[in-house]
């Protein structure tokens, strides 16, 4: 009982997604001529996909993504788990202020502030670079917060035994503190990757040259070529997808973490 | 733990403080300063101006088109969400043998991004090639016509919001104990009562959590305008960021556009604080 409404709930929400692998498959007369069917005449007619692939930059567009993301995933939880390490176990000065200042970050939405950074990214000539793309995405408040979190219930005779013993820092960060929470860390990286994969705003006001776009940017601009149609439109949105969607049915414990973890990705 | 006088601390922080100052301090400054000046189409601060800026903008209809449609936009958005995902999450967190392979399907939206399901939208709700109005035989303007754009906006954000939402209310119902429901039943509430007077407020910080993360995402709303409708047809569909960043990128006033950031600044402080105002009037269950 529980199961069918779920399910039919299931069906109505997926709808618009398995109509659009469905459409994706169809020659391009079908969707005109008879826009209410729902099956293509041929089914795996993959000419769209072959045709999106070939006619636009397509891995282009995936390798910028993949990029993109894996360089911020790294960046951005190397620096929260340094500051937050910073914050649990050093005591100085300005400790509070600066735990403050950072987390204060999370107060300012950042769709307000794209213009002004634009013109400083601009400013520095990093317009159509990785690091144009990927630096304003560099300092994670959440993650930092989070990590804070999990390193505080460390126990504390970890970091005496590792000070005695002559461990560095960087070395008690990343070969002690880390795996111990690697739980965590994965979300965090998880649901970092999954929020610049799908970024949107910021990517499209740095990037001018075709071959910078990121996959996200590339599928609305096929909208814009002029010998494009629905169908192949449809089918580059599909391979846009598959990514994160097999991602995240793979780490499906992960996702799990994700929930308790963060503010929802844009 | 010893005060220490070392610089190491300072070190560790140098990135992240720095990058906090650049992208996100220097610009909400940046944004005030230039809301209060005359700024030319390169960015160049002219002369200092007081409140005119202000006045301008407010004297301007397209920036009250705005904010209405951004205001439709949160009203609606937010309650259909909440709604639907609260049932959603409560009908879930009903254990049964498949509870797992269900729960991955209804979670699926939240792994789709804007951009493609934006433009899946698009094709699916177009009046001449799309399917609704082809398998319904209704005229349904979707993103076309004026009087129905913002409806079609309306059904697209939803969507977006179903999968994380309905996740974070699953396992809120879920982390409930359930000894306190027992007792309940055992003296002799049924399961609307249970539903309406025990578990909704058992849930509520959850629920406000929910509220104001999505209220600020819709006051957000820029991507799907900026795919789909481009702020048309006749304006039905501009929002205060669209038109933020048209004003300022796309025409090169800056100093509009830093009103309209900051205008947006302190609508998403006053949402979110009168939200957490209610919260804190009624009484704490947990």
């Amino acid at each position: 009982m529980i199961l069918m409404i779920e399910l039919a709930a299931a069906c109505i929400i997926l709808f618009p997604l398995f109509w659009a692998v469905c459409t994706a498959m169809k020659e391009p007369w079908e969707i005109v001529q008879n826009p209410g069917r729902i099956f293509p005449d041929r089914l795996l007619n993959l000419s769209n996909y072959a045709y999106v692939i070939s006619h636009v930059p397509f891995l282009r567009y995936f390798l910028n993504s993949v990029l993109c993301s894996v360089f911020v995933c790294l960046v951005r939880l190397f620096l929260s788990a340094l500051s937050a390490f910073t914050f649990v176990f050093y005591s100085f000065r300005a400790r509070k202020a600066l735990y403050f200042l950072i987390l204060s970050t999370l107060m300012i939405p950042p769709d307000v502030l794209v213009i002004i950074n634009y013109k400083t990214i601009a400013s520095l000539s990093l317009t159509d670079t990785y690091l144009g793309i990927c630096s304003v995405s560099f300092l994670g408040a959440t993650q930092m917060f989070m990590l804070h979190q999990s390193f505080s219930q460390a126990p504390s005779s970890l970091r005496d035994a590792s000070l005695m013993d002559g461990c560095s820092d960087m070395r008690f960060l990343f070969s002690i503190l880390m795996p111990q929470c690697r739980g965590i860390s994965l979300t965090l990286l998880m649901q970092i990757f999954l929020s610049q994969w799908n970024a949107y705003l910021w990517p499209l006001l740095v990037t001018n040259k075709t071959q910078m776009r990121t996959l996200q940017i590339g599928i609305t601009m096929l909208q814009n070529a002029e010998s494009t149609n629905y169908e192949q439109i449809l089918s580059g949105v599909i391979m846009a997808l598959i990514a994160p969607v097999i991602l995240s049915l793979l780490l499906r414990r992960l996702l799990y973490h994700v929930r308790n973890a963060s503010v929802p990705a844009e | 733990m010893k005060q220490t006088r070392c610089l190491k601390p300072y070190l560790y922080l140098l990135p992240s403080v720095s990058l906090a100052l650049l992208f996100v301090f220097y610009p909400l400054v940046k944004n005030v300063i230039y809301s209060l000046c005359t700024v030319n189409r390169l960015g160049e601060i002219q002369f200092f101006s007081g409140f005119d800026n202000y006045r301008a903008l407010f004297g301007k209809r397209d920036f009250f088109i705005s904010l209405k449609n951004t205001v439709v936009l949160v009203l609606i958005n937010v309650p259909v969400t909440v709604l639907i995902t609260l049932l959603l999450g409560k009908i879930s967190s009903i254990p049964h043998r498949h509870s797992a392979f269900s729960q991955t399907l209804l979670s699926i939206p939240m792994m789709i991004s804007m951009a493609a399901i934006a433009l899946i939208f698009k094709v699916f709700l177009n009046p001449s090639v799309g399917f609704v109005n082809a398998v319904f035989g209704i005229h349904y303007g979707g993103y076309e016509k004026k009087d129905t754009a913002m409806s079609a906006v309306l059904l697209l954000t939803v969507w977006m919001g179903i999968g994380f939402n309905y996740l974070l209310f699953l396992d809120a119902f879920r982390s409930i104990p359930g000894n306190i429901l027992e007792s309940a039943r055992l003296d002799g509430a049924g399961c609307v009562r249970i539903f309406l007077a025990m578990e909704i407020p058992l849930i509520r910080p959850v629920a406000i959590y929910i509220i104001c993360t999505n209220t600020l995402l819709a006051l957000m709303t820029s991507g799907p305008i900026m795919i789909i409708t481009r702020g048309g047809p006749s304006r039905a569909t501009t929002t205060l960021v669209y038109l933020m960043y048209t004003s300022g990128y796309g025409s090169g006033n800056y100093s509009m556009a830093a009103c309209i950031s900051l205008v947006i600044w302190l609508i998403s402080i006053v949402f979110s604080a009168g939200i957490l105002h209610f919260d804190r009037e009624k009484v704490q269950y947990t």
